[in-house]
Order: structure tokens, then C-alpha cells, then sequence
């Protein structure tokens, strides 16, 4: 899932302050299993603003409403009569939400309530750790289902550094190793084997280095066929 | 008593709960003192009856919520 974090309420008060009627919108997906921004997150958000500016002697009109994904256009549609109404809606989605709310209603002025962390999972509850670096070109199946792009701390794609101590990364001692878990895992399975392939340099044009990425499957476009 | 709950560990959990809303109510702008958790087993009447009575007097202190004021 994508994972993210609440911006403070100081922070919160801030983006809304040149507004008089506030929607906060929250996202029933992604930010809700995180606790940041879903349905619950949103009301809260939502009645602790109006609370904020009332002592702060210039009250709001703050209300919520949540989607079930900030990200498609579909659901945003839902919402597009109780966008009307406000002068700014505070997103409570990610940074794919927002920029979707931007998007899809260009007369809006939207901000984000979150800050958008890493793509991860939940370790147990209340914690979150990052394991996918959306790098465009999966190799898991090369590290036994540990991925040295996301945990590695410097990417390495042919074991561990020399800060590697005892199965922790040079950066933290709470950190592990990712190339350690990898041995590890790898031993465990029977398959220290994979680790004869030496990887050659990533073509990293999969990830960010190659610009904004795209993808389009012409199967599944609705768009109609141009006549021969 | 810490971990001693009928909900096993269900008031160690709710006392991190209630520092959280302390902090929330502060950033809010309320007095996180509106807000207390006292620990105690359903059948102390004697400490609940103290525990009531020291938070209306907590809250007496503190006075009406600023909230109620018409703005």
C-alpha cells in the first residue's frame, strides 16, 4: 500500500487559513489502512480545524466527506457538488489523490493534509516499513523476495557493503541489512545458487531517471477505433 | 494497574490513546487536562467516587470549554 503520514495541525491550520469554507477529503483505499486519511482520520481532522479556528477567533466552515479512491475519476465525480460549495478542499489522500482532485477540477484549489511516505506494509500494527521503491523492473525473484532497491540502504545489487555489521545497515543499528535477509532467506531456501549471477549495472530508465512513467495497455482503452 | 485488564493489555493500550488526544486537544488549543484516564477495577466504588471527584474539581478549575462561547 501507499503510505503516508498526517502533516501536524499547526501545518494543517496554515494551508487553510486564506479559506472561508474547507471540504476535507479523505480516501477509502490506500491512507485509510495507514491511518492517515481515511473516513475516521478525515472527521477528525475535520472537527479538530473547526475547533482550532473558533479559539483562534476566526471560525471555518469545515465539513468531510470520503471517497473510495481519491485516485480514479470516477469516484471523484461523487463529490463534485459539495466541491462547488468551498473556496479550498483539504485532501486527505496521497499525492496521487491530490494531484487527482487538481486534475479533475481545475477551479479547485486543493491542498494536501498528508505528507506521502513509501510504498510498504504494516510490520505489525502501528508500524510501517518500506519494501517497493517502484523501480520499473522487478528483480525478487533474484533475492529471494527481498528487494535490495527499497531496503538497501544504497540499492546494491551484488551483496552487502562494508557497512554491513551483524546483520544491521551502517545508517541505523535498528536497520537490518537487506543483502544479510537476502543471504539469510536464500540459505534458508536452498537457493544461495541465484547469488552467482552477477547483476550488471540497473538500466534505471525504468524508474524516475527516465522521466514521468506511463503505461498504456490498448487492450483495455475504450477509445474508438479510427476508421480504415 | 498497568496490564492488569479484564481486556488484557486494553489499558495500557488506552493510556497511550488518551496521550494522544492530550497532545491532539493541545494542538487544538483545548487544556489536554480536560482529559484524564484513571485506572481502577469496577469494583472500587470508594476510588471511583475520589476519582469523579477530584476531575469535577480539575474541570471546575479549568473552567467552561472556550468552545461554548457563541463567536
Amino acid at each position: 500500500m501507499i503510505v503516508a503520514e498526517q502533516k501536524s495541525l499547526e501545518e494543517l491550520k496554515a494551508l487553510i487559513e486564506e479559506a472561508q469554507k474547507v471540504l476535507v477529503v479523505g480516501c477509502g483505499t490506500c491512507v485509510t489502512v495507514c491511518f492517515a486519511g481515511g473516513d475516521r482520520e478525515a472527521a477528525i481532522v475535520s472537527s479538530s480545524l473547526r475547533m482550532a479556528t473558533k479559539l483562534n477567533g476566526q471560525p471555518r466552515d469545515i465539513t468531510s466527506v470520503t471517497v473510495q479512491r481519491q485516485c480514479e475519476w470516477e469516484y471523484l465525480d461523487q463529490i463534485t457538488e459539495q466541491i462547488k460549495e468551498v473556496d479550498l478542499v483539504l485532501s486527505l489522500g496521497c499525492g496521487i489523490g491530490v494531484q487527482a482532485i487538481a486534475e479533475h477540477f481545475p477551479q479547485t484549489w486543493v491542498v494536501p493534509g498528508l505528507n506521502t511516505s513509501f510504498l510498504g506494509l504494516p510490520t505489525e500494527q502501528g508500524i510501517w516499513a518500506e519494501r517497493c521503491a517502484a523501480c520499473g523492473d522487478c528483480i525478487l525473484h533474484l533475492t529471494g523476495g527481498i528487494c535490495p532497491i527499497a531496503r538497501c540502504s544504497k540499492s546494491l545489487l551484488n551483496g552487502p557493503c562494508g557497512g554491513s555489521e551483524n546483520g544491521h545497515c551502517e545508517i541505523d543499528p535498528d536497520v537490518d541489512c537487506a543483502w544479510q535477509l537476502i543471504y539469510d532467506r536464500l540459505t534458508a531456501m536452498g537457493k544461495t545458487q541465484v547469488l552467482l549471477n552477477i547483476q550488471s549495472p540497473k538500466n534505471w530508465k525504468t524508474s524516475r531517471d527516465g522521466g514521468p512513467r506511463k503505461i498504456v495497455r490498448e487492450d483495455l482503452r475504450l477509445v474508438a477505433e479510427e476508421e480504415e | 494497574m498497568p496490564g492488569d485488564c479484564h481486556y488484557l493489555e486494553g489499558n495500557v493500550n488506552a493510556k497511550r490513546r488518551v496521550e494522544y488526544i492530550k497532545e491532539l486537544l493541545t494542538q487544538i488549543g483545548l487544556e489536554p487536562e480536560r482529559v484524564r484516564m484513571f485506572q481502577m477495577s469496577s469494583a472500587q466504588a470508594a476510588q471511583f467516587a475520589e476519582a469523579a471527584q477530584q476531575m469535577t474539581e480539575q474541570i471546575a478549575a479549568i473552567g467552561p470549554s472556550p468552545l461554548r462561547k457563541k463567536s
